[in-house]
């Protein structure tokens, strides 16, 4: 079977596992008795099916000779096209929807976006919501698979901070398939190594939602986006239904795992000897995690001096509760928020502090996991960086300890971040200048921007004073956006080496 | 005693030539022709050539009946390999190696070298020797030379003489009176470049080098009395970050009173080996006799300065250049002895030099019995030797008075059950008290027979 699949393009398999996963939401749509919305999502699937087979005939065994860099295109094509196809059963439940909205549905999905244009959820059946849930774990999944099999052997993905080398080039063997395998045989062994583990802690975490009292479908829903930080609901305003504190506990957990890739088992790990608690993304992450809620806290304390309202130490530790967790929520690129959020408004009356929320999508997660953002690695190489280089004003001639590696992450390391995060600053200014070019007001553009580029959907909810209503921006402006998500998905570093690769092979 | 000592290189060939002066069969094992027939002939030994850990090379060099074997080669290896041939194939009952790759050294490791592995009944490191002797250097920095003896309780301290000190043209017997309760004595004065023992009328003049033995707790006491002012050394340089450099910082950076020291290592390679290993430590890649480099390290507000390269001249020029920029003290690793007599004329406060101290480890190991230190001073010309008094010994239970001990010879200090106590006349020397003797080089011999060493041992 594996030795079939290898014969077949990348984008053919993909194909053909959407296929299959219309079965997901088609079954659930027969089991609460809705049978239109089941009979859409079964025949599209159906008819996918078809058409993924007759694709499959017509391009098997031919022989392909894409390399490693060549895949890089794929990858980019793959993100644009496939959420076309995802797209079908989904005009097909919701009929009348433009084809173009469920593009962009799909593309906020399975970029683990989950920037919706539908604000009120009741809009959309169930079954639909599970849908856009399923795509988004996908997604996740396709991430960590990619970060493994293709961008981790060509120096992208984080790799090139710890390593140091040339981003784009390489294809060293890498992690899967050794040196000569091609991209496909890649993918599917490192699908192999990832999978079982992601779908293993996608249950875990459902089963124990369940426990606590959540219902089915919008546990399921919440497993999936905390696994795959897409941060898309089932319905639920953006938070944790019936479980309550427990429920958000456990997401919180499972929210963690984007943290750093070493907690993902069978992800691109390149070095396992330091224990985890000396891990640098872990360390930078817990710091930001512990500071962010008591700055988020201190600020609620002082409101509330100046408000002069009560201050009960239970609604204190809610509130502290609901900043930890956005934190948690926000560092992730997910975009949960906890039902406690809002409590801290009540006590102080301050707003909801938009812009930290903005600053810690940005940092985003560890590098090579579902998270997005410029990356704690990378954060974390540019501080080492300015930490040595204010040591060496005192004493130029010194050399900096800690090991070869530490040294090349804070000197080639930090240069390619370095590159990384102008890319990414340069990347939100493009898309702002586009933004207001199509009319835009400044600050929706600012946080459309940061919201697409770090993959945060649930951003543009909380980050400005009011909501911003994604359905009301002109189709130029969604079509910019889902730019922005895929360049944010696969990293724009990704985009520019593969621009200079086609560029050398001219 | 019939030693053999395998490797004639620097080490090798001290530890002949004193063994030799000490009227043992001596054979010297190296593979290099040219070496082995220049100790024949400059010294009273035999010479082997060939590879020393090859039984048959060994067989030549008379291990069979061999009492001692110093494994002193360059190669760790060969130096493991030779004391296990000895001890396996001819059965030689003491077996000292010179290891230097600090990974061997390890306390984790040390099951390695008991009598049914691999047999090494004493392991010398010489940098790690070294270092001892540039710490001890630092912990008493008005010294040129200092050593600790009876478990630390005790020192000898080296201290050069200027005007300044109170107690010039003083017969040594009036500062008993002056200082009643300082557990202090002179035992040897250097003056015009010879080295005795003083008597009880002999005064101390300016330009003097005297060897004082103090009581741990008097340290500060002394240098006082001998007008050296004592400071904390804070900041420290060290040039050269080989094995020596490293261990010392590595020693600093151990302590708890936060001792701030920069190295500066010329290779960048062992520079950053070194910054690898250390943590506070700033180590910084340059040449120590640049004097951007020096201003870097802001030597101009250091304290002391070790210049601990492999290269005599090297930590000379770069000592003398500290100096010169305002480093109130430096010390220099020096190799050669004969080098030893410019460190006055170029104002280099101490020096160190590891041919000593390794040959005085490995003595120190090879008298066995109750002998338990000993200290060659200068250049060999005298030894502080550190022993408990047995039973069969002549001191036994007599008064200090009473001794006939050689011209030559000085108590410095008896040891009675853990209290270290000045000697005086009317001290009672008991059995199993520890009791330092300094001795000039020619009344060793009487003072181990007073000891009842040479008896029990050999």
């Amino acid at each position: 079977m594996l030795k079939r699949l290898q014969l077949l393009p990348l984008i053919v398999i993909l194909m053909g596992v959407a296929a299959i996963a219309t079965m997901v939401p088609g079954l659930h749509a027969f089991a609460i008795r809705d049978h239109a919305i089941g009979r859409a999502f079964l025949y599209s699937g159906a008819i996918m099916f078809f058409l993924t087979v007759m694709l499959g005939i017509v391009t098997m065994g031919q022989p392909s000779r894409m390399r490693l860099q060549g895949s890089l295109l794929a990858l980019l094509v793959t993100f644009v096209v496939l959420p076309l196809w995802l797209a079908f059963p989904f005009v097909a439940a919701v009929p009348g929807t433009p084809y173009f909205d469920a593009w962009f549905e799909m593309i906020s999905a399975f970029t683990t976006t989950g920037a919706t244009l539908w604000s009120t959820p009741a809009q959309l059946p169930p079954s639909v919501h599970l849908w856009r849930a399923l795509v988004g774990w996908s997604g996740g999944a396709f991430i960590l698979i990619v970060a493994a099999a293709i961008l981790a052997p060509l120096n992208l993905g984080g790799r090139e901070v710890t390593l140091g080398r040339i981003p784009g080039h390489g294809g060293d063997g890498g992690l899967y398939g050794g040196g000569a395998a091609g991209p496909v045989r890649r993918f599917l062994q490192a699908a192999a190594a990832v999978g079982p583990a992601y779908v293993l802690l996608t249950a875990a975490v459902w089963a124990g939602l369940l426990i606590l009292g959540e219902p089915a479908l919008d546990g399921l829903c919440l497993s999936m986006s905390s696994l795959a930080t897409s941060g898309i609901t089932c319905g639920q305003d953006a938070g944790i239904g019936p479980s309550g504190l427990a429920g958000e506990g456990l997401v919180y957990m499972a929210l963690a795992l984007a943290l750093s890739r070493r907690l993902m088992p069978g992800s691109a790990v390149t070095d396992r000897t330091t224990p985890l608690w000396r891990d640098p993304e872990l360390r930078l992450a817990a710091f930001f995690l512990v500071l962010v809620p008591l700055v988020l806290l201190a600020r609620h304390w002082v409101g509330s001096l100046e408000a002069e309202t009560e201050a009960k130490s239970v609604t204190v530790f809610r509130a502290l509760w609901g900043a930890m967790f956005a934190a948690m929520s926000f560092l992730t690129t997910t975009g949960f928020i906890s039902s406690e959020w809002s409590h801290a408004t009540l006590w102080s009356g301050l707003t909801t502090p938009g812009l930290i929320l903005l600053g810690l999508a940005m940092m985003g997660g560890g590098v090579a996991t579902t998270a997005g953002g410029v990356k704690l690695l990378r954060i974390y190489a540019l501080t080492r960086h300015g930490q040595r280089e204010l040591e060496r004003i005192i004493h130029p001639n010194s050399i900096g300890g800690e090991g070869q590696a530490a040294r090349r992450l804070r000197r080639e390391g930090a240069y390619f971040a370095w590159i990384f995060f102008m890319l990414f600053a340069m990347s939100i200014a493009g898309l702002m200048l586009g933004f207001s070019l199509v009319g835009v007001p400044f600050q929706t553009s600012l946080i459309l921007a940061v919201s697409a580029l770090t993959t945060t959907g649930p951003l543009v909810l909380v980050a400005g004073p009011e909501p911003v209503d994604l359905a009301a921006v002109s189709a130029l402006a969604k079509g910019l956006v889902a730019v922005g998500m895929v360049l944010g998905r696969i990293e724009v570093l990704a985009v520019v080496a593969l621009l200079s690769w086609s560029e050398q092979r001219r | 005693m019939k030693v053999i000592i395998c490797g004639a290189g620097q080490v090798g060939w001290q530890i002949a030539r004193q063994l030799s002066g000490e009227k043992n069969d001596v054979t010297i094992v190296d593979v290099n022709e040219d070496l082995v027939r220049r100790a024949t002939e400059a010294l009273d030994v035999q010479g082997v050539v060939g590879f020393a850990s090859y039984p048959d090379v060994l067989q030549r060099a008379g291990a069979r009946d061999a009492d001692l074997i110093i494994a002193a080669t360059y190669s760790d290896e060969v130096n493991m390999i030779t004391c296990q041939v000895a001890h396996s194939v001819f059965g030689v009952t003491r077996k000292i190696a010179r290891l230097r790759a600090q990974d061997y050294l390890k306390p984790a490791y040390a099951d390695l070298y008991r009598e049914n592995h691999l047999s090494i009944d004493v392991i010398i490191s010489p940098e790690f020797e070294v270092a001892e002797a540039a710490l001890q250097r630092l912990a008493a920095p008005a010294t040129f030379d200092s050593e600790v003896f009876m478990n630390g309780k005790a020192q000898l301290l080296g201290l050069a003489l200027t005007e300044d000190c109170p107690v010039l043209n003083t017969p040594l017997r009036q500062l008993d009176s002056l200082f009643p309760s300082l557990r202090t004595i002179v035992v040897g004065v250097r003056r015009e470049g010879r080295l005795f023992a003083p008597d009880a009328g002999d005064q101390l003049f300016a330009n003097d080098s005297i060897y004082a033995f103090t009581h741990s707790e008097d340290v500060n006491r002394a240098l006082e009395i001998f007008g050296k002012k004592t400071k904390k050394q804070e900041r420290v340089i060290i040039i050269g970050g080989g094995n020596v450099g490293l261990a010392v910082a590595r020693a600093l950076e151990a302590r708890s009173d936060r001792i701030r020291a920069k190295i500066i290592e010329k290779d960048r390679k062992r520079a950053e080996f070194a910054a690898d290993a250390l943590e506070r430590t700033i180590v910084l890649n340059g040449d120590g006799m640049d004097l951007d480099i020096l201003n870097e390290a802001s030597i101009d507000r250091a304290d002391v300065l070790l210049a601990v390269t492999d290269d005599d001249k090297t930590n000379i020029l770069a000592a003398v250049r500290a100096k010169q920029v305002g480093c109130p003290m430096v010390i220099a690793l020096v190799n050669d002895p004969t080098l030893a007599p410019l460190m006055g004329p170029l104002d280099i406060d101490a020096y160190i030099n590891p041919r000593a101290t390794t040959v005085s480890s490995i003595l120190r190991h090879i008298r066995q019995g109750k002998v338990r230190a000993i200290y060659s001073v200068g250049d060999g010309e005298a030894e502080m030797i550190e022993a408990q008094v047995l039973t069969t010994s002549p001191l036994a239970g007599r008064l200090v008075r009473e001794i006939e001990f050689p011209e030559g010879v000085l108590v410095g200090a008896v040891m009675k059950g853990d209290k270290v106590v000045k000697p005086t006349g009317d001290l009672r020397i008991e059995t199993g008290d520890v009791i330092a003797l300094f001795a000039m080089a020619g009344d060793v011999a009487k003072v181990e027979r007073l000891l009842q060493v040479s008896i029990d041992f050999f």
